[in-house]
Protein backbone atom coordinates (compact mmCIF):
# COMPACT_ATOMS: atom_id res chain seq x y z
CA UNK A 1 0.00 0.00 0.00
CA UNK A 2 1.41 3.35 -0.99
CA UNK A 3 0.31 6.61 0.60
CA UNK A 4 0.29 9.40 -1.99
CA UNK A 5 0.05 12.84 -0.48
CA UNK A 6 -1.79 15.54 -2.43
CA UNK A 7 0.20 18.45 -3.74
CA UNK A 8 0.50 21.19 -1.21
CA UNK A 9 -0.85 19.06 1.62
CA UNK A 10 0.86 17.58 4.66
CA UNK A 11 0.31 14.90 7.26
CA UNK A 12 -0.65 16.48 10.58
CA UNK A 13 1.41 14.85 13.29
CA UNK A 14 -1.10 15.78 15.98
CA UNK A 15 -3.83 13.69 14.30
CA UNK A 16 -3.01 10.71 16.48
CA UNK A 17 -6.36 8.91 16.10
CA UNK A 18 -7.22 7.05 12.91
CA UNK A 19 -10.88 6.39 12.17
CA UNK A 20 -11.96 4.10 9.34
CA UNK A 21 -14.88 1.93 8.21
CA UNK A 22 -15.08 -1.82 7.97
CA UNK A 23 -17.16 -3.14 5.08
CA UNK A 24 -20.41 -4.48 6.48
CA UNK A 25 -24.09 -5.00 5.99
CA UNK A 26 -25.80 -1.67 5.43
CA UNK A 27 -22.48 0.07 4.57
CA UNK A 28 -22.85 1.62 8.03
CA UNK A 29 -19.16 2.30 8.66
CA UNK A 30 -18.71 3.95 5.27
CA UNK A 31 -21.81 6.12 5.70
CA UNK A 32 -20.65 7.13 9.19
CA UNK A 33 -17.22 8.15 7.87
CA UNK A 34 -18.93 10.15 5.10
CA UNK A 35 -20.92 11.98 7.76
CA UNK A 36 -17.85 12.68 9.90
CA UNK A 37 -15.72 13.88 6.97
CA UNK A 38 -18.50 16.17 5.82
CA UNK A 39 -19.37 17.52 9.28
CA UNK A 40 -15.82 18.08 10.54
CA UNK A 41 -14.95 19.60 7.14
CA UNK A 42 -11.91 17.37 7.19
CA UNK A 43 -9.44 18.11 4.44
CA UNK A 44 -8.34 15.42 2.06
CA UNK A 45 -4.58 15.03 2.34
CA UNK A 46 -3.95 12.05 0.11
CA UNK A 47 -4.81 8.67 -1.33
CA UNK A 48 -3.94 5.11 -0.46
CA UNK A 49 -2.99 3.01 -3.47
CA UNK A 50 -3.52 -0.66 -2.65
CA UNK A 51 -3.56 -3.59 -5.09
CA UNK A 52 -6.31 -5.33 -3.11
CA UNK A 53 -8.99 -2.69 -3.45
CA UNK A 54 -11.21 -2.63 -6.53
CA UNK A 55 -11.17 0.57 -8.61
CA UNK A 56 -13.85 3.24 -8.66
CA UNK A 57 -14.06 6.98 -9.36
CA UNK A 58 -16.75 9.59 -8.99
CA UNK A 59 -17.37 13.30 -8.56
CA UNK A 60 -16.80 14.98 -5.21
CA UNK A 61 -18.98 13.25 -2.61
CA UNK A 62 -19.21 16.10 -0.12
CA UNK A 63 -20.08 19.38 -1.80
CA UNK A 64 -21.65 21.80 -1.02
CA UNK A 65 -21.65 21.93 -4.81
CA UNK A 66 -19.54 19.22 -6.45
CA UNK A 67 -17.08 20.87 -8.77
CA UNK A 68 -15.39 17.89 -10.34
CA UNK A 69 -12.97 17.00 -7.54
CA UNK A 70 -12.35 13.27 -8.04
CA UNK A 71 -13.41 10.72 -5.40
CA UNK A 72 -11.17 7.65 -5.34
CA UNK A 73 -11.52 4.24 -3.63
CA UNK A 74 -9.35 4.88 -0.57
CA UNK A 75 -8.82 8.43 0.66
CA UNK A 76 -7.23 9.94 3.75
CA UNK A 77 -8.64 13.07 5.41
CA UNK A 78 -7.28 15.08 8.33
CA UNK A 79 -9.25 17.11 10.85
CA UNK A 80 -6.54 18.80 12.98
CA UNK A 81 -9.16 20.48 15.19
CA UNK A 82 -10.39 17.01 16.19
CA UNK A 83 -6.90 15.42 16.13
CA UNK A 84 -8.37 12.90 13.76
CA UNK A 85 -7.33 11.20 10.51
CA UNK A 86 -10.20 9.57 8.67
CA UNK A 87 -9.94 6.99 5.91
CA UNK A 88 -12.88 6.51 3.59
CA UNK A 89 -13.22 3.31 1.59
CA UNK A 90 -15.61 3.42 -1.35
CA UNK A 91 -15.21 0.03 -3.02
CA UNK A 92 -14.88 -3.62 -2.02
CA UNK A 93 -11.70 -5.57 -1.42
CA UNK A 94 -10.64 -8.24 -3.93
CA UNK A 95 -12.26 -11.49 -2.80
CA UNK A 96 -9.96 -13.50 -0.59
CA UNK A 97 -7.59 -10.62 0.17
CA UNK A 98 -9.28 -8.99 3.16
CA UNK A 99 -6.59 -9.97 5.65
CA UNK A 100 -3.77 -8.78 3.39
CA UNK A 101 -5.65 -5.52 2.93
CA UNK A 102 -6.08 -5.17 6.70
CA UNK A 103 -2.36 -5.82 7.22
CA UNK A 104 -1.53 -3.08 4.72
CA UNK A 105 -3.76 -0.64 6.57
CA UNK A 106 -2.12 -1.59 9.85
CA UNK A 107 1.32 -0.95 8.33
CA UNK A 108 0.13 2.47 7.18
CA UNK A 109 -1.18 3.28 10.66
CA UNK A 110 2.16 2.38 12.23
CA UNK A 111 4.18 4.28 9.60
CA UNK A 112 2.11 7.42 10.10
CA UNK A 113 2.44 7.32 13.88
CA UNK A 114 -1.17 6.65 14.83
CA UNK A 115 -1.86 5.77 18.45
CA UNK A 116 -5.53 4.81 18.52
CA UNK A 117 -7.54 3.19 15.74
CA UNK A 118 -11.34 3.37 15.70
CA UNK A 119 -13.16 0.96 13.35
CA UNK A 120 -16.83 1.58 12.53
CA UNK A 121 -19.08 -1.24 11.34
CA UNK A 122 -22.61 -2.57 11.14
CA UNK A 123 -23.65 -6.07 12.22
CA UNK A 124 -26.39 -8.20 10.73
CA UNK A 125 -29.61 -7.82 12.73
CA UNK A 126 -30.52 -11.35 11.65
CA UNK A 127 -27.62 -12.69 13.72
CA UNK A 128 -28.49 -10.82 16.90
CA UNK A 129 -28.80 -13.49 19.61
CA UNK A 130 -30.28 -11.52 22.48
CA UNK A 131 -32.31 -8.58 21.27
CA UNK A 132 -32.48 -5.77 23.83
CA UNK A 133 -34.17 -2.60 22.64
CA UNK A 134 -35.05 -1.43 26.15
CA UNK A 135 -32.61 1.46 25.94
CA UNK A 136 -32.97 2.16 22.25
CA UNK A 137 -30.36 1.29 19.64
CA UNK A 138 -27.48 -0.27 21.51
CA UNK A 139 -23.82 0.33 20.69
CA UNK A 140 -21.54 -2.67 20.89
CA UNK A 141 -17.77 -2.49 21.04
CA UNK A 142 -14.64 -4.57 20.90
CA UNK A 143 -11.42 -3.21 22.38
CA UNK A 144 -7.78 -4.26 22.48
CA UNK A 145 -7.40 -2.78 25.99
CA UNK A 146 -8.10 -6.04 27.83
CA UNK A 147 -7.66 -9.61 26.63
CA UNK A 148 -11.37 -10.30 26.82
CA UNK A 149 -12.13 -7.35 24.55
CA UNK A 150 -13.44 -5.04 27.28
CA UNK A 151 -12.53 -1.45 28.01
CA UNK A 152 -13.51 0.44 31.15
CA UNK A 153 -14.24 3.71 29.38
CA UNK A 154 -16.54 2.02 26.85
CA UNK A 155 -18.36 0.32 29.74
CA UNK A 156 -18.80 3.69 31.45
CA UNK A 157 -20.36 5.02 28.26
CA UNK A 158 -23.00 2.30 28.60
CA UNK A 159 -21.85 0.19 25.69
CA UNK A 160 -21.79 -3.59 25.62
CA UNK A 161 -18.80 -5.67 24.68
CA UNK A 162 -19.48 -7.93 21.69
CA UNK A 163 -20.41 -11.15 23.46
CA UNK A 164 -19.37 -13.27 20.51
CA UNK A 165 -15.71 -12.27 20.91
CA UNK A 166 -13.77 -15.22 22.28
CA UNK A 167 -10.01 -15.07 21.69
CA UNK A 168 -9.73 -18.80 22.47
CA UNK A 169 -12.26 -19.81 19.80
CA UNK A 170 -10.71 -21.44 16.72
CA UNK A 171 -11.63 -18.78 14.17
CA UNK A 172 -10.59 -15.84 16.36
CA UNK A 173 -7.32 -17.69 17.10
CA UNK A 174 -6.74 -18.42 13.41
CA UNK A 175 -7.46 -14.80 12.50
CA UNK A 176 -5.02 -13.62 15.15
CA UNK A 177 -2.36 -16.01 13.84
CA UNK A 178 -2.90 -14.79 10.26
CA UNK A 179 -2.60 -11.17 11.43
CA UNK A 180 0.66 -11.96 13.18
CA UNK A 181 1.93 -13.85 10.14
CA UNK A 182 2.37 -17.19 11.87
CA UNK A 183 -0.67 -19.20 10.86
CA UNK A 184 0.16 -22.88 10.51
CA UNK A 185 -1.38 -25.23 7.95
CA UNK A 186 -2.75 -27.51 10.67
CA UNK A 187 -4.62 -24.59 12.21
CA UNK A 188 -6.53 -23.85 9.01
CA UNK A 189 -10.26 -23.66 9.40
CA UNK A 190 -12.45 -26.57 8.30
CA UNK A 191 -14.39 -26.36 5.08
CA UNK A 192 -17.23 -23.90 4.81
CA UNK A 193 -19.98 -26.44 5.39
CA UNK A 194 -18.37 -27.43 8.69
CA UNK A 195 -18.25 -23.88 10.04
CA UNK A 196 -20.67 -23.02 12.83
CA UNK A 197 -22.36 -19.93 14.23
CA UNK A 198 -19.35 -19.23 16.42
CA UNK A 199 -17.21 -18.85 13.28
CA UNK A 200 -19.39 -16.07 11.85
CA UNK A 201 -18.19 -12.95 13.69
CA UNK A 202 -14.46 -13.58 13.20
CA UNK A 203 -15.16 -13.94 9.47
CA UNK A 204 -16.32 -10.32 9.21
CA UNK A 205 -14.09 -7.51 7.90
CA UNK A 206 -14.12 -5.57 11.21
CA UNK A 207 -12.56 -8.64 12.87
CA UNK A 208 -9.71 -8.68 10.32
CA UNK A 209 -9.00 -5.00 10.94
CA UNK A 210 -9.22 -5.49 14.73
CA UNK A 211 -6.80 -8.42 14.67
CA UNK A 212 -4.29 -6.78 12.32
CA UNK A 213 -4.16 -3.47 14.19
CA UNK A 214 -3.89 -5.33 17.49
CA UNK A 215 -1.07 -7.49 16.11
CA UNK A 216 0.92 -4.29 15.47
CA UNK A 217 0.55 -3.27 19.10
CA UNK A 218 -1.89 -0.45 18.35
CA UNK A 219 -4.85 0.40 20.54
CA UNK A 220 -7.98 -0.41 18.56
CA UNK A 221 -11.66 0.04 19.32
CA UNK A 222 -14.42 -1.31 17.10
CA UNK A 223 -17.81 0.41 17.36
CA UNK A 224 -20.66 -1.74 16.12
CA UNK A 225 -24.40 -1.54 15.73
CA UNK A 226 -26.95 -4.06 14.51
CA UNK A 227 -28.89 -3.17 11.40
CA UNK A 228 -30.62 -4.57 8.33
CA UNK A 229 -30.10 -3.64 4.68
CA UNK A 230 -32.26 -0.66 3.82
CA UNK A 231 -32.07 3.03 4.65
CA UNK A 232 -29.01 2.90 6.86
CA UNK A 233 -28.54 6.62 7.37
CA UNK A 234 -29.97 6.48 10.93
CA UNK A 235 -27.46 3.71 11.71
CA UNK A 236 -24.67 5.90 10.33
CA UNK A 237 -25.72 8.77 12.59
CA UNK A 238 -25.80 6.42 15.57
CA UNK A 239 -22.31 5.07 14.97
CA UNK A 240 -20.88 8.50 14.15
CA UNK A 241 -22.28 9.87 17.42
CA UNK A 242 -20.78 6.92 19.28
CA UNK A 243 -17.39 7.67 17.70
CA UNK A 244 -17.66 11.29 18.85
CA UNK A 245 -18.50 10.17 22.40
CA UNK A 246 -15.54 7.80 22.45
CA UNK A 247 -13.13 10.50 21.26
CA UNK A 248 -14.57 13.27 23.39
CA UNK A 249 -15.69 15.28 20.36
CA UNK A 250 -18.79 17.42 20.21
CA UNK A 251 -20.55 17.71 16.86
CA UNK A 252 -21.78 21.15 17.97
CA UNK A 253 -18.21 22.39 17.64
CA UNK A 254 -17.43 20.89 14.27
CA UNK A 255 -18.12 23.75 11.93
CA UNK A 256 -19.59 26.58 13.90
CA UNK A 257 -22.90 26.78 12.02
CA UNK A 258 -25.56 27.83 14.43
CA UNK A 259 -27.91 25.03 15.49
CA UNK A 260 -26.65 22.49 12.95
CA UNK A 261 -24.70 19.53 14.27
CA UNK A 262 -24.28 17.28 11.29
CA UNK A 263 -23.68 18.16 7.65
CA UNK A 264 -24.89 15.38 5.39
CA UNK A 265 -22.75 14.85 2.30
CA UNK A 266 -24.08 16.10 -1.02
CA UNK A 267 -23.85 12.57 -2.48
CA UNK A 268 -26.46 11.34 0.03
CA UNK A 269 -29.14 13.18 -1.95
CA UNK A 270 -29.11 10.42 -4.57
CA UNK A 271 -27.93 7.43 -2.54
CA UNK A 272 -31.18 5.61 -3.30
CA UNK A 273 -31.43 6.74 -6.89
CA UNK A 274 -33.46 9.55 -8.46
CA UNK A 275 -36.97 10.47 -7.31
CA UNK A 276 -39.82 8.69 -9.14
CA UNK A 277 -41.05 10.03 -12.45
CA UNK A 278 -44.15 11.96 -11.37
CA UNK A 279 -45.56 11.99 -14.92
CA UNK A 280 -46.67 8.37 -14.45
CA UNK A 281 -49.25 9.57 -11.94
CA UNK B 1 -69.25 -15.39 -21.43
CA UNK B 2 -68.47 -14.57 -25.06
CA UNK B 3 -65.44 -15.82 -26.99
CA UNK B 4 -63.79 -12.35 -27.10
CA UNK B 5 -64.14 -12.05 -23.31
CA UNK B 6 -62.57 -15.46 -22.79
CA UNK B 7 -59.75 -14.50 -25.13
CA UNK B 8 -59.19 -11.19 -23.31
CA UNK B 9 -59.09 -12.93 -19.92
CA UNK B 10 -56.61 -15.46 -21.33
CA UNK B 11 -54.40 -12.72 -22.79
CA UNK B 12 -54.47 -10.74 -19.54
CA UNK B 13 -53.50 -13.82 -17.54
CA UNK B 14 -50.59 -14.43 -19.91
CA UNK B 15 -49.51 -10.81 -19.48
CA UNK B 16 -49.50 -11.18 -15.70
CA UNK B 17 -47.48 -14.40 -15.98
CA UNK B 18 -44.92 -12.68 -18.20
CA UNK B 19 -44.68 -9.73 -15.82
CA UNK B 20 -44.21 -12.06 -12.87
CA UNK B 21 -41.45 -13.92 -14.69
CA UNK B 22 -39.67 -10.66 -15.48
CA UNK B 23 -39.98 -9.29 -11.96
CA UNK B 24 -36.92 -9.85 -9.91
CA UNK B 25 -36.99 -12.22 -7.02
CA UNK B 26 -35.60 -9.96 -4.32
CA UNK B 27 -34.42 -12.94 -2.30
CA UNK B 28 -32.35 -14.67 -4.93
CA UNK B 29 -31.40 -11.97 -7.42
CA UNK B 30 -27.90 -10.53 -7.17
CA UNK B 31 -27.80 -7.54 -4.86
CA UNK B 32 -27.69 -4.01 -6.32
CA UNK B 33 -24.17 -2.59 -6.67
CA UNK B 34 -24.04 -0.82 -3.33
CA UNK B 35 -24.61 -3.98 -1.35
CA UNK B 36 -22.17 -6.81 -0.83
CA UNK B 37 -22.11 -10.49 -1.64
CA UNK B 38 -21.48 -12.80 1.32
CA UNK B 39 -18.02 -13.64 -0.05
CA UNK B 40 -17.09 -9.94 -0.10
CA UNK B 41 -17.56 -9.83 3.66
CA UNK B 42 -15.79 -13.08 4.55
CA UNK B 43 -12.19 -12.92 5.72
CA UNK B 44 -11.75 -16.63 5.05
CA UNK B 45 -12.92 -16.70 1.43
CA UNK B 46 -10.03 -18.26 -0.48
CA UNK B 47 -8.49 -16.03 -3.13
CA UNK B 48 -8.94 -16.89 -6.81
CA UNK B 49 -6.12 -18.68 -8.57
CA UNK B 50 -3.60 -16.07 -9.70
CA UNK B 51 -3.54 -15.25 -13.39
CA UNK B 52 -0.37 -14.68 -15.41
CA UNK B 53 0.45 -10.98 -15.73
CA UNK B 54 -0.72 -9.10 -18.82
CA UNK B 55 2.00 -7.65 -21.01
CA UNK B 56 2.64 -5.21 -23.85
CA UNK B 57 4.17 -6.22 -27.15
CA UNK B 58 5.37 -3.63 -29.66
CA UNK B 59 6.30 -4.24 -33.29
CA UNK B 60 9.38 -2.07 -32.92
CA UNK B 61 10.34 -2.28 -29.29
CA UNK B 62 12.98 -0.10 -27.65
CA UNK B 63 13.37 -1.85 -24.31
CA UNK B 64 15.26 0.95 -22.57
CA UNK B 65 13.01 3.74 -23.70
CA UNK B 66 9.39 4.02 -22.69
CA UNK B 67 7.01 5.58 -25.17
CA UNK B 68 6.20 9.18 -24.24
CA UNK B 69 3.09 10.19 -26.18
CA UNK B 70 1.71 13.70 -25.89
CA UNK B 71 -1.70 12.09 -25.67
CA UNK B 72 -2.80 8.56 -24.83
CA UNK B 73 -6.38 7.74 -25.83
CA UNK B 74 -8.00 4.62 -24.41
CA UNK B 75 -11.24 3.60 -26.13
CA UNK B 76 -13.45 1.35 -24.03
CA UNK B 77 -17.01 2.11 -25.16
CA UNK B 78 -18.69 0.56 -28.17
CA UNK B 79 -19.27 3.97 -29.74
CA UNK B 80 -15.65 5.14 -29.36
CA UNK B 81 -14.31 1.83 -30.67
CA UNK B 82 -16.55 2.25 -33.70
CA UNK B 83 -15.34 5.82 -34.31
CA UNK B 84 -11.67 4.94 -34.10
CA UNK B 85 -12.13 1.85 -36.26
CA UNK B 86 -12.88 4.23 -39.11
CA UNK B 87 -9.77 6.37 -38.63
CA UNK B 88 -7.69 5.45 -41.64
CA UNK B 89 -4.60 7.36 -40.55
CA UNK B 90 -3.64 5.04 -37.71
CA UNK B 91 -0.76 2.58 -37.61
CA UNK B 92 -0.79 -0.59 -35.57
CA UNK B 93 2.31 -0.58 -33.38
CA UNK B 94 1.56 -3.09 -30.67
CA UNK B 95 -0.90 -4.88 -28.46
CA UNK B 96 -1.85 -5.52 -24.84
CA UNK B 97 -2.08 -9.23 -24.14
CA UNK B 98 -4.30 -10.52 -21.36
CA UNK B 99 -3.64 -14.26 -20.91
CA UNK B 100 -7.23 -14.89 -19.81
CA UNK B 101 -8.68 -13.64 -23.11
CA UNK B 102 -8.74 -16.34 -25.80
CA UNK B 103 -7.72 -15.45 -29.35
CA UNK B 104 -10.05 -17.97 -30.94
CA UNK B 105 -12.24 -16.34 -33.55
CA UNK B 106 -9.94 -13.36 -34.05
CA UNK B 107 -8.96 -12.42 -37.60
CA UNK B 108 -5.36 -11.72 -38.55
CA UNK B 109 -6.26 -8.22 -39.67
CA UNK B 110 -7.54 -5.88 -36.92
CA UNK B 111 -11.31 -5.94 -36.85
CA UNK B 112 -14.07 -4.64 -34.59
CA UNK B 113 -15.16 -8.23 -34.03
CA UNK B 114 -11.81 -9.30 -32.56
CA UNK B 115 -11.26 -9.72 -28.84
CA UNK B 116 -8.10 -7.66 -28.80
CA UNK B 117 -6.41 -4.63 -27.23
CA UNK B 118 -4.44 -3.07 -30.07
CA UNK B 119 -2.21 -0.04 -29.76
CA UNK B 120 -2.07 2.43 -32.65
CA UNK B 121 -0.10 5.53 -33.42
CA UNK B 122 -2.30 8.29 -34.83
CA UNK B 123 -0.49 10.32 -37.46
CA UNK B 124 0.19 13.75 -36.17
CA UNK B 125 2.60 16.36 -37.46
CA UNK B 126 4.28 17.32 -34.20
CA UNK B 127 3.13 15.11 -31.39
CA UNK B 128 2.77 11.39 -30.85
CA UNK B 129 -0.78 10.35 -30.06
CA UNK B 130 -1.33 6.75 -29.08
CA UNK B 131 -4.66 4.99 -29.22
CA UNK B 132 -5.45 1.81 -27.30
CA UNK B 133 -8.65 0.07 -28.46
CA UNK B 134 -9.86 -2.25 -25.71
CA UNK B 135 -12.16 -4.67 -27.54
CA UNK B 136 -12.54 -7.22 -24.77
CA UNK B 137 -13.97 -7.17 -21.28
CA UNK B 138 -11.36 -6.57 -18.61
CA UNK B 139 -12.60 -7.82 -15.24
CA UNK B 140 -12.72 -5.40 -12.32
CA UNK B 141 -10.16 -7.52 -10.48
CA UNK B 142 -7.69 -7.16 -13.38
CA UNK B 143 -8.29 -3.48 -13.97
CA UNK B 144 -5.61 -2.15 -11.65
CA UNK B 145 -2.85 -4.27 -13.16
CA UNK B 146 -3.89 -3.38 -16.73
CA UNK B 147 -4.02 0.32 -15.83
CA UNK B 148 -0.53 0.07 -14.39
CA UNK B 149 0.66 -1.55 -17.62
CA UNK B 150 -0.80 1.22 -19.79
CA UNK B 151 0.23 4.24 -17.75
CA UNK B 152 3.50 4.97 -16.06
CA UNK B 153 5.89 2.19 -17.02
CA UNK B 154 6.41 1.34 -20.69
CA UNK B 155 4.08 4.16 -21.71
CA UNK B 156 4.49 7.52 -19.97
CA UNK B 157 1.88 9.88 -21.42
CA UNK B 158 1.68 13.63 -20.87
CA UNK B 159 -2.09 13.48 -21.07
CA UNK B 160 -4.70 10.72 -21.05
CA UNK B 161 -8.22 10.58 -22.50
CA UNK B 162 -10.46 7.63 -21.64
CA UNK B 163 -13.71 7.01 -23.48
CA UNK B 164 -16.29 4.80 -21.80
CA UNK B 165 -20.07 4.54 -21.39
CA UNK B 166 -22.18 5.42 -18.39
CA UNK B 167 -22.74 2.24 -16.35
CA UNK B 168 -26.47 2.36 -15.73
CA UNK B 169 -26.21 0.12 -12.65
CA UNK B 170 -23.91 2.67 -10.98
CA UNK B 171 -25.77 5.80 -12.09
CA UNK B 172 -28.00 7.48 -9.54
CA UNK B 173 -29.76 9.87 -11.89
CA UNK B 174 -32.29 9.30 -14.66
CA UNK B 175 -31.15 7.96 -18.01
CA UNK B 176 -33.43 7.39 -20.96
CA UNK B 177 -32.40 5.33 -23.97
CA UNK B 178 -33.92 8.12 -26.09
CA UNK B 179 -31.55 10.65 -24.67
CA UNK B 180 -27.95 11.10 -25.85
CA UNK B 181 -25.55 12.71 -23.45
CA UNK B 182 -22.00 12.70 -22.18
CA UNK B 183 -20.36 13.59 -18.89
CA UNK B 184 -16.78 14.02 -17.80
CA UNK B 185 -14.48 13.38 -14.88
CA UNK B 186 -11.05 14.95 -14.75
CA UNK B 187 -7.93 14.71 -12.63
CA UNK B 188 -6.86 17.74 -10.62
CA UNK B 189 -3.96 18.26 -13.02
CA UNK B 190 -6.35 18.43 -15.97
CA UNK B 191 -8.70 20.83 -14.15
CA UNK B 192 -5.81 23.11 -13.20
CA UNK B 193 -4.93 23.27 -16.86
CA UNK B 194 -8.39 24.77 -17.51
CA UNK B 195 -7.63 27.70 -15.21
CA UNK B 196 -4.88 28.73 -17.55
CA UNK B 197 -2.04 27.66 -15.32
CA UNK B 198 -0.71 25.39 -17.99
CA UNK B 199 -2.23 27.39 -20.82
CA UNK B 200 -3.81 24.42 -22.56
CA UNK B 201 -7.58 23.95 -22.90
CA UNK B 202 -9.50 21.03 -21.40
CA UNK B 203 -9.82 17.83 -23.41
CA UNK B 204 -13.57 17.68 -22.73
CA UNK B 205 -14.52 21.33 -22.64
CA UNK B 206 -18.24 21.93 -22.58
CA UNK B 207 -19.26 18.63 -20.97
CA UNK B 208 -20.94 18.60 -17.58
CA UNK B 209 -19.29 16.80 -14.70
CA UNK B 210 -20.58 13.33 -13.86
CA UNK B 211 -23.18 13.82 -11.11
CA UNK B 212 -22.05 13.35 -7.50
CA UNK B 213 -23.34 10.11 -5.95
CA UNK B 214 -22.91 8.11 -9.17
CA UNK B 215 -19.78 6.03 -9.61
CA UNK B 216 -17.66 4.44 -12.32
CA UNK B 217 -15.85 1.16 -11.75
CA UNK B 218 -13.67 -1.19 -13.81
CA UNK B 219 -10.84 -0.30 -16.15
CA UNK B 220 -11.95 3.29 -16.82
CA UNK B 221 -11.90 3.98 -13.08
CA UNK B 222 -8.53 2.29 -12.62
CA UNK B 223 -7.00 4.36 -15.44
CA UNK B 224 -8.34 7.70 -14.22
CA UNK B 225 -7.45 6.94 -10.60
CA UNK B 226 -3.91 6.10 -11.66
CA UNK B 227 -3.67 9.44 -13.49
CA UNK B 228 -4.95 11.29 -10.41
CA UNK B 229 -2.54 9.59 -8.05
CA UNK B 230 0.41 10.13 -10.39
CA UNK B 231 -0.52 13.76 -11.06
CA UNK B 232 -1.07 13.14 -14.80
CA UNK B 233 -3.54 15.23 -16.79
CA UNK B 234 -6.39 12.81 -17.40
CA UNK B 235 -10.00 12.97 -18.48
CA UNK B 236 -12.76 10.39 -18.70
CA UNK B 237 -15.68 10.87 -21.10
CA UNK B 238 -18.79 8.87 -20.16
CA UNK B 239 -21.35 8.71 -22.96
CA UNK B 240 -24.92 7.43 -23.08
CA UNK B 241 -26.44 5.28 -24.50
CA UNK B 242 -23.88 2.54 -25.06
CA UNK B 243 -24.35 2.32 -28.80
CA UNK B 244 -26.31 3.82 -31.65
CA UNK B 245 -25.91 6.43 -34.33
CA UNK B 246 -26.66 9.40 -32.06
CA UNK B 247 -23.98 8.62 -29.50
CA UNK B 248 -21.42 7.87 -32.25
CA UNK B 249 -22.15 11.31 -33.72
CA UNK B 250 -21.74 12.86 -30.26
CA UNK B 251 -18.38 11.16 -29.68
CA UNK B 252 -17.17 12.29 -33.11
CA UNK B 253 -18.11 15.89 -32.41
CA UNK B 254 -16.38 15.81 -29.00
CA UNK B 255 -13.21 14.35 -30.49
CA UNK B 256 -13.08 16.63 -33.49
CA UNK B 257 -13.54 19.75 -31.36
CA UNK B 258 -10.29 19.23 -29.49
CA UNK B 259 -8.45 15.97 -29.44
CA UNK B 260 -8.55 14.88 -33.06
CA UNK B 261 -8.94 18.18 -34.80
CA UNK B 262 -8.08 17.72 -38.45
CA UNK B 263 -8.24 13.93 -38.45
CA UNK B 264 -10.80 12.34 -40.79
CA UNK B 265 -13.38 10.51 -38.68
CA UNK B 266 -15.95 9.94 -41.44
CA UNK B 267 -17.31 6.43 -41.78
CA UNK B 268 -16.92 4.44 -44.94
CA UNK B 269 -20.59 5.07 -45.85
CA UNK B 270 -21.73 1.81 -44.29
CA UNK B 271 -24.61 3.32 -42.39
CA UNK B 272 -26.11 -0.14 -41.99
CA UNK B 273 -23.01 -1.28 -40.13
CA UNK B 274 -24.11 -3.93 -37.69
CA UNK B 275 -22.11 -2.39 -34.83
CA UNK B 276 -24.34 0.65 -34.88
CA UNK B 277 -27.43 -1.51 -34.64
CA UNK B 278 -26.39 -4.05 -32.06
CA UNK B 279 -25.31 -3.54 -28.50
CA UNK B 280 -21.76 -3.83 -27.25
CA UNK B 281 -18.80 -4.71 -29.39
CA UNK B 282 -17.34 -6.60 -26.44
CA UNK B 283 -20.39 -8.78 -25.88
CA UNK B 284 -21.51 -8.99 -29.47
CA UNK B 285 -24.57 -11.25 -29.83
CA UNK B 286 -22.82 -13.26 -32.52
CA UNK B 287 -19.76 -13.83 -30.37
CA UNK B 288 -19.44 -17.33 -29.10
CA UNK B 289 -16.49 -19.62 -28.75
CA UNK B 290 -18.74 -22.36 -30.09
CA UNK B 291 -18.73 -20.77 -33.51
CA UNK B 292 -15.05 -19.98 -34.14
Amino acid sequence: MEFLIEQGKQLHQDCSTLLLPALSIGNVGQLAVDLLVSSTKAERIGYLDDPYILPCVGNDAYGPIPCGDLALPLEAYDSPASALTLIQQRSPVVQGMMIEFAKNLADFAVASGKKHIVVLSGLDFGRWQRIDMSSGLQTYYLSSTNNDGTDEYCEQLGWKRLQEYNPAQRSWKYLSALAEGNALEENRLPFEDELGEEDYYPSLPFAALFSCFKAKGLKVTCLLCYCSEGDNMPDAFHVAEAACKLLGLSPDNFHGDEGVKWLTPFSWKTVYGPPPDMSMF
Amino acid sequence: MTVPMVLMIYLLSQLFVQLALKMEDVLTEIPPPSRFFQEDLNNFTPPSSPLPSPFLLFSNPKPDQPLRPTLLIIALSTSSLYVFNHVSSKTLIGSVFLPEIPFSGNTFKPSLGNKSCNIYALNSADNLTLLVSIQCSVSTERSNVVAKLLIGEQIIPERVLILDSVQSQNFRGKLSSDETCAFKLETLAERKGQDGVCGVSSLLKGLDYFPSGSMVDGLAAALLARCQMRNIRGALCLSWPECGGSVVALIKSILQRTVLHGIDLSSKGDAEDKYLKFSKIKDHPFDSELYT
